[in-house]
């Protein structure tokens, strides 16, 4: 190719040419770019400037002041962020195990082959399809206290003796959303998983069962090695998803009751649109990104070990 | 070319006046945007930083001063003297359009709270509609049992759930401004005996004033704290026999005032079409027709006379609480205040924090906001 020789040095002429097709391959480039700066560059540049401001509902459309760091070191004082940061830790961390384990489990039975198996792979999607507010409603629904199904047949059980209030109570309101966001997050990890165990070579298996490997010894061995790349993408997509989730906290308790299931994007949510503190609420949200950016760095430091080890 | 967001599902009575309006006027034409309650406060401020701004707004009482420190609303001030019907309407209402001596607005229509009842419950037990804290207790304690809550009434974490608490807190003599004080704890021991007896759900902490009405209207609950616009879904679709009255008196009796308020944009290109149309929509035949379909009392008090409101029995109860009703007219920073209010509300209803400690706490707050 003639950019290779150019790359080598070649003569002047030779460069001016990989000068010219490198800027046509960047114009292909060009449209994704574009929209990379338009939705997500232009409004991640407006948070940070706005985190740095004192914008509230009195100066919203009067003159800003810049107050440096100050919006930060308040959210930093605020007892309620580190609720929330805890809020958001104990809801990640929950949620992605069960997910995790439960959708492992699912994509394992599911990559055997039985009839009906299509039907039912298609089927667990739904609970993924449904939109996060309906799914939140009804979960709502069935952990109420009054009349929800859950209470009624836990009693019927004989598990517990008198009804719980699982979304109004401190104690229980957080792992009833974690429970909602589990079910929801279960065909995602499914359908990662399985189409990851559907690309691992047969023969690695045939080989092993003749060597006398068991079931358990063979998934040990050959299924986690190899779905080692699978696994760390979806657990980083998934403490992604999961830190931001709002939609279906805010339908369930809205952060409440007080702060017990307030996690860090609703703390967000309620300084910028409860308080119209749009600043120190701009300024939460950039300690997220800062977070997430942190993980997603950790992440790649990892990706990029395991490809040397391949 | 004239903007409206209005709320709520009253849009038979808005279109009816657009409809006469533009039928009166026919080189105006008006433009209609529907946006829901709770998003209305986020449209406008997102609305006003990007610069799409309809010309008339209806905004929600409490969050009138709000916006209109934020610059969004245009001062009316001296259009309304020229106008020169500001002494026809209630003080309350007409408190809330009011910023620093200067008008931004002019009510629609108002709403406040009493006292729903399930007269078939309260019978089966000999019991008459309380009118004192005391025998509001004791009926709630008598009338639960059974799948029944005796009372309910909302403590959501938003503006719903501090219009439910300030009347309670305003008739055991407490206000905003000395908030940590004996009446506001007597009114937060209310909340926490009707909840740690069982008398009322913990589930009001979660239940919306739209959800209270349901859970009376299906016989789950047998006295209700609920506002006016409720009656004409409580005829509709009501399953139970109920009537209502006034707010139970402590030390002394009252309630708060609820409503809406019509303003204009800042940034409004047709100012003075939109006032004239605030002003077509308030001439009295026209409001009192209006209020009537949206199920609001007039904020006129000479409409307020009419044999609408006086000669229905539950509606007179409403409008004779009109005299009484107190205005959140607290300033630009109430949202703020209201958020510790609601904080407190459900440290109280679910035991998380004693009612004096959460008076004393959201009291502070409340004090750093209005700088004491």
């Amino acid at each position: 190719m003639p950019h290779q020789s150019g790359a080598r040095g070649g003569s002047p002429m030779s460069r001016r040419s990989k000068h010219a097709s490198s800027w046509n391959n960047y114009l292909f480039v060009l449209p994704a770019l574009l929209f990379i700066v338009v939705f997500i560059g232009f409004p991640l540049v407006y948070n940070l400037m706005l985190s740095f401001q004192n914008v509230s509902v009195y100066n919203l459309n009067g003159k800003h002041d810049f107050i440096g760091l100050s919006n930060y070191y308040k959210s930093l004082e605020d007892p309620v962020f580190y609720i929330s940061l805890k809020n958001s830790a104990v809801f990640t961390v929950l949620s992605l195990i069960f997910q995790f384990t439960i959708g492992f489990a699912l994509a394992l039975f599911f990559n055997r082959k039985f009839p009906g198996r299509n039907l039912f792979r298609s089927l667990m999607l739904l609970a993924w399809m449904l939109p996060v507010v309906i799914s939140g409603t009804v979960f709502q629904w069935m952990m109420s206290g009054d009349y929800g199904i859950i209470n009624y047949f836990m009693q019927s059980l004989g598990l517990i003796d008198k009804p719980i209030n699982w979304l109004s109570e401190g104690r229980t309101a957080l792992l009833g959303t974690i429970v909602a966001n589990i079910w929801i997050g279960i065909p995602f990890n499914m359908i990662i998983l399985l189409s990851g165990l559907q690309g691992l070579p047969e023969h690695l298996y045939e080989a092993a069962k003749l060597d006398g490997a068991n079931r358990l010894v063979q998934f040990r061995n050959i299924t986690l090695p190899l779905m080692k790349p699978t696994i760390l993408v979806l657990l980083i997509l998934g403490i992604i998803n999961t830190f931001k989730v709002f939609d279906l906290i805010f339908v369930m308790t809205a952060g409440g009751p007080v702060t017990s299931s307030t996690v860090l994007p609703i703390y967000a949510y309620q300084l910028s649109f409860s308080t119209y503190e749009f600043s120190q609420g701009a300024s939460v949200s950039m300690i997220m990104f800062i977070i997430l950016t942190l993980i997603s760095i950790a992440y790649l430091r990892m990706s990029g070990k395991e490809e040397v080890h391949a | 070319m004239v903007g409206f967001h209005d709320e709520r599902g009253d849009a038979r009575g808005a279109a009816k006046l657009i409809d006469d309006y533009e039928a009166a006027h026919p080189n105006v034409k008006i433009e209609r945007t529907y946006i829901s309650f709770a998003d209305i406060k986020n449209k406008l401020l997102l609305g006003s930083v990007g610069n799409q701004m309809p010309d008339i707004v209806w905004l929600d009482n409490p969050d009138h001063q709000a916006f209109a420190a934020a610059g969004i609303l245009a001062d009316l001030t001296e259009e309304i003297k020229e106008w020169g019907q500001a002494d026809q309407y209630f003080d309350g209402p007409w408190s809330s359009t009011m910023y620093e001596g200067r008008n931004y607005g002019v009510p629609i229509g108002s709403n406040n709270l009493a006292l729903y009842y399930n007269k078939d419950m309260l019978e089966a037990k000999g019991l008459k509609p309380p009118t004192t804290w005391e025998e509001l207790k004791e009926a709630a304690k008598q009338l639960t049992g059974d799948g029944v809550y005796g009372f309910a009434m909302t403590a959501v974490k938003t503006e719903e759930g501090t219009f439910q608490f300030l009347p309670l807190m305003y008739q055991s003599g407490s206000d905003i401004d000395n908030f940590n004080s004996e009446g506001t704890i007597e009114a937060a021991n209310l909340l926490k005996y009707m909840a740690d007896n069982g008398y009322m759900s913990k589930e009001v902490i979660n239940q919306k004033q739209s959800d209270t009405v349901v859970q009376f209207s299906t016989g789950k609950v047998a006295m209700m704290i609920n506002g006016t616009w409720q009656i004409p879904l409580l005829r509709k679709e009501g399953k139970v026999n109920w009537g209502v009255v006034e707010l139970p008196k402590n030390k002394q009796g009252g309630t708060i005032l609820g409503g809406e308020n019509w303003a204009i944009t800042a940034a409004s290109k047709h100012k003075d079409i939109a006032f004239d149309i605030i002003k077509f929509a308030n001439e009295p035949e026209r409001l009192k027709a209006f209020d009537q379909t949206a199920g609001r009392l007039p904020a006129r008090a000479d409409l307020l006379q009419d044999p609408f409101w006086q000669e229905d029995p539950d509606l007179k109860v409403f409008a004779d609480a009109m005299k009484v009703a107190k205005a959140r007219a607290y300033g630009p920073n109430y949202p703020k205040i209201s958020e510790a209010i609601q904080i407190m509300i459900q440290e109280v209803i679910t035991g998380a924090k004693s009612p004096e400690d959460a008076v004393k706490e959201a009291g502070a707050k409340i004090d750093a906001i209005l700088g004491k």
